[in-house]
């Protein structure tokens, strides 16, 4: 089988991908390993997606399903319950696909997105002490089978890390008649978005413990009860501040992780930090023909800006198989300081620079005031003022090519202003 | 009337009944847990070691050798898993290579074959991870790492295939000598009768001796191992099983590559009361961290997946206590097995069998067959085996467990295989889906609709692993 364009993973960001590298030449085939599209959207049955994008509040099925309408008209073709196995480059990429309906079978496309999104940080990434009994679930896994299933897992719940998943899951979780006992957060400030803080805990008198963090879990097949400990600025459990919770679940939400161990076989840049690829303004890594966008590029706290970045991806393949794919060039490096921890794209190719580009970031520290400055060669080219940042959140900021002095690399610096 | 009433089904109870089921004997085993393999063998380092450590002319020192070399008759007929790493034991100073000379010494007295020593420079060609200070080591090419409960699981299969019968989620309540038999009680209610009972029951073996005898002629001493797991991606950070000197305290903690890619960490070795506190501590890992910078550098610790922690059977007896009841002729002791006991398992039922149980006359069945099937690992297959596989059975096609690469028909295999499982865990325990980066994370609601399709139950009903102890607990009050 052969395609221009393969997009692996059919949700929030394949979607979109798909919708903007649609034209008339271009063969694309959206490939989703779940039984329909809209991937984690279909069990974020919450509101709040869609404001920057459709300036209305929807739900997630409900944003997902503004994308699929838009899809299913274009005849785009897809494959659902099918998932990449491998893949390999040589000039085109030749991916291995298996289903249960048609077996096992190879796809050549001369461009790849990768918008498969995140998984969930785990019990035994963070090493949590204690025994391992049955209960102890990301909250990713309890909504799902909350949502799609129509089961709870837990009647007495705990929630270790205000990762907005958590969060949205006290929520849920106490409507549905379970008791949710607090929240730890090991950071002196909340993971989440403000407005799930207000909405999903202080709206049910849920305690939030900040600097605190699980230090035992106690029981031999069902969970029992765990214990939360303060910590320290280097995060070690000060003694006699424990704190004891009998519970049958402990829900983590402590970090997700893009997905792209598919592609460990390729030899791409990578980011210590987002831990995903390097990709230029194009969304390209180092691996030409290869796109990544989504969860699977940095992790986004907004459906709505996994949506526009992935649009451009989707923009950016388009070109490269129009354009006979030019090589990927990965020049000009995003310098930063150390209030800020990453930023997406790492890499400016200034030949093909037009109009503007999207910084997006994360910054190291909650800060209520603050000045972004863009620098090159020493100047200023230019600033922005910003207040109340708070790592949770995803800021942005527009670089434009009118701004820019020369071909010297571009900085961006993240001062805090004391009031 | 059974003749072998075996209690236990880890490492060492699984390889009784295998070397028993050869012969014309009607056995059982025992086991308390919801599954075969479920304590010190499913949470150990997975070495098969070559013999060098353990005193000599002891149990011990004898069963692990001839242990070591069984393994390979057992990959032959039982399909197991192993992988050849060899080992080093390192020395980073002329003291600590004189500790090496000794060990070299212990190893050629413990009948240990094939040992040799490697200076800085070839060691470092062959592992260039070792730590910078390391000046010489000890090769042990014997070495070898397996997969240990599959092998439990192996052995309790061809058990079964011979005959054997298992029943598990029955603890022994209470053992009672009558004439010339035993009455086995199961769960306070069930009552069995065997002509001799073998006691393999681990950490509880003296709380099972106790059920009949006033006076154990030892106690066990729990020690607990902590570990942490990298994941497959892990795979080549070292080649070699690196110990470092033993002390007092035993072997040490290791650096240890795993017949799947991944690599363990640990353990540590702490006294503790309880039997089954299967807890991790933050203390015990924080050691594992701090002693590993002896061994090795650029440890990366980034992929740690999993943090685990066993209960050595440690006893009061200084070697294994492989002995015949001094009061109640025909209960047998098969206690204090700690390390090297997985290593030593298989020697360890043949020495009760050909020692202990001389005198019952065994005769040898004419059907014995002591091959164990190979299990199909898909994702270790070339294209066009995968494809003839798919071709005759398209769940091959599903794949279920993204990051092991699991496919439907393997986890439909652990669910109604001659040892199947209808448990979240058991099915990990066979089949691996769950046991990668994600640890279950996308799989497990995939697997956990299987299981409740493949054993007609409600998907509310299927366990973690042990009884009563469901994923999903409540309906919700709208269905979605």
């Amino acid at each position: 089988m052969k395609k221009d364009l393969v997009i692996i993973g059919g949700g929030a960001a394949g979607l979109a991908a798909a919708l903007s590298a649609n034209h008339p030449d271009i063969h694309i085939l959206v490939i989703e390993r779940e039984k329909a599209l809209g991937g984690i959207l279909n069990q974020c049955i919450h509101n709040g997606f869609g404001l920057h994008v459709f300036k209305e509040e929807l739900t997630g099925p409900e944003y997902a399903s503004r994308y699929m309408d838009e899809f299913l008209k274009m005849n785009i073709e897809f494959l659902l319950d099918t998932t990449v196995v491998d893949v390999k480059k040589n000039d085109d990429f030749e991916l291995t696909v298996s289903s249960f309906e048609n077996g096992l079978f190879k796809i050549n496309a001369k461009a790849v997105i990768l918008s498969s999104g995140c998984y969930e940080r785990t019990r035994g990434s963070i090493a949590i002490p204690g025994e391992r009994p049955k209960g102890i679930m990301p909250a990713g896994s309890a909504q799902r089978y909350l949502n799609m299933d129509g089961y709870l897992v837990g009647k007495r719940i705990f929630i270790l890390g205000s990762g907005d998943i958590g969060l949205i899951m006290a929520r849920r979780m106490t409507l549905e008649g379970a008791k949710v006992l607090g929240v730890a957060e090991i950071m002196p400030y909340s993971n989440g978005l403000t407005r799930n803080i207000v909405q999903c805990l202080n709206d049910f008198d849920i305690p939030l413990y900040l600097s605190h963090t699980v230090t035992n879990v106690k029981g031999k097949d069902r969970l029992e009860q765990i214990t939360i400990q303060e910590v320290d600025s280097q995060f070690n459990p000060i003694e006699n501040t424990e704190k004891n919770f009998d519970v049958d679940t402990l829900l983590l939400s402590v970090g997700l992780v893009p997905d792209i161990s598919l592609f460990d076989s390729l030899d791409f840049k990578r980011d210590a930090v987002t831990k995903s690829a390097v990709v230029n303004q194009f969304y390209e890594t180092s691996v030409s023909g290869l796109f990544i966008c989504g969860n699977a590029l940095h992790v986004h706290d907004l459906a709505d800006y996994v949506s526009v970045e992935s649009e451009k991806a989707g923009k950016s393949a388009q070109k490269y198989i129009l354009n006979s794919k030019e090589p990927s060039k990965q020049i000009h490096p995003i310098e930063f300081n150390s209030n800020i921890r990453y930023v997406v794209p790492q890499l400016i190719d200034f030949d093909q620079f037009k109009d503007s580009i999207d910084l997006s970031f994360r910054v190291s520290k909650k800060m209520d005031s603050a000045i972004f400055k863009i620098m090159q060669n020493g100047q200023v080219i230019s600033t922005k003022r910003a207040k109340n940042l708070a790592p949770a959140e995803m800021e942005k900021i527009n670089l434009k090519s009118v701004t820019l002095v020369d071909q010297s690399p571009i900085s961006l610096i993240l001062e805090e202003v004391i009031l | 009337m059974y003749d072998y009433v075996i209690i236990g089904s880890g490492i060492v109870g699984t390889n009784i009944a295998r070397e028993l089921s050869q012969y014309q004997v009607k056995i059982l085993v025992l086991e308390k847990e919801n599954d075969a393999a479920n304590h010190q063998t499913v949470a150990n380092s997975a070495i098969i070691h070559s013999g060098h450590d353990p005193k000599e002319n002891t149990l011990k020192a004898k069963l692990c050798v001839e242990g070591n070399a069984l393994y390979e008759q057992m990959e032959k007929e039982l399909n197991i898993p192993l992988l050849r790493t060899g080992a080093f034991v390192v020395a980073h100073n002329k003291d600590e290579e004189l500790m090496l000379d000794e060990l070299y010494e212990r190893a050629i007295r413990n009948g240990v074959k094939e040992i040799l020593f490697h200076d800085q420079e070839q060691a470092f060609k062959l592992e260039p991870n070792l730590a910078d200070d390391i000046t010489k080591v000890l090769s042990l090419p014997s070495t070898k790492v397996t997969y240990p409960w599959e092998v439990a699981f192996a052995c309790l299969e061809n058990a079964i295939l011979n005959g054997t019968e298992f029943k598990k989620n029955s603890e022994v309540t209470d053992i009672k000598k009558e004439k010339d038999y035993f009455k086995v009680e199961i769960n306070h209610k069930v009552i069995i009768e065997t002509k001799s009972v073998i006691s393999a029951a681990g950490v509880f073996s003296d709380q099972v001796a106790y059920l009949l005898e006033k006076n154990v002629p030892y106690q066990i001493y729990p020690r607990k191992g902590e570990y942490f797991v990298l994941d497959r991606k892990a795979k080549g950070f070292v080649q070699h099983v690196l110990y470092p000197l033993p002390t007092s305290k035993g072997k040490g903690v290791l650096i240890i590559p795993q017949v799947h890619g991944n690599i363990l960490l640990g353990p540590t070795s702490n006294r503790q009361d309880e039997k089954d506190l299967l807890s991790n501590t933050r203390d015990g890992l924080n050691q594992i961290k701090d002693d590993l910078h002896t061994l090795a550098k650029n440890i990366p610790f980034n992929l740690i997946i999993r943090t685990f922690a066993g209960i050595r059977a440690s006893s009061s007896f200084d070697d294994f206590y492989i002995q015949e009841s001094k009061t109640y002729s025909n209960f047998f002791h098969v206690a204090g097995i700690d390390s090297p006991g997985l290593t030593a398992a298989p020697a360890i039922a043949k020495y009760l069998v050909d020692h202990l149980l001389k005198h019952h006359n065994l005769q040898k069945k004419n059907n014995y067959d002591p091959i164990r099937p190979k299990k199909t690992v898909f994702y270790k297959l070339d294209f066009e085996e995968q494809l003839a596989l798919i071709k005759k059975d398209p769940r091959y096609g599903n794949l279920v467990c993204k990051c092991e690469k699991i496919t439907e028909a393997e986890i439909v295999e652990a669910i109604h295989g001659p040892l199947g499982n209808d448990t979240i865990k058991g099915i990990k325990k066979r089949a691996r889906a769950g046991s990668g980066l994600c640890q279950g994370g996308y799989c497990e609601q995939t697997v956990l609709k299987i299981i409740a399709r493949e054993t007609n139950q409600p998907i509310d009903k299927i366990n973690y692993y042990a009884l009563d102890t469901p994923i999903l607990v409540q309906e919700t009050k709208v269905k979605p």
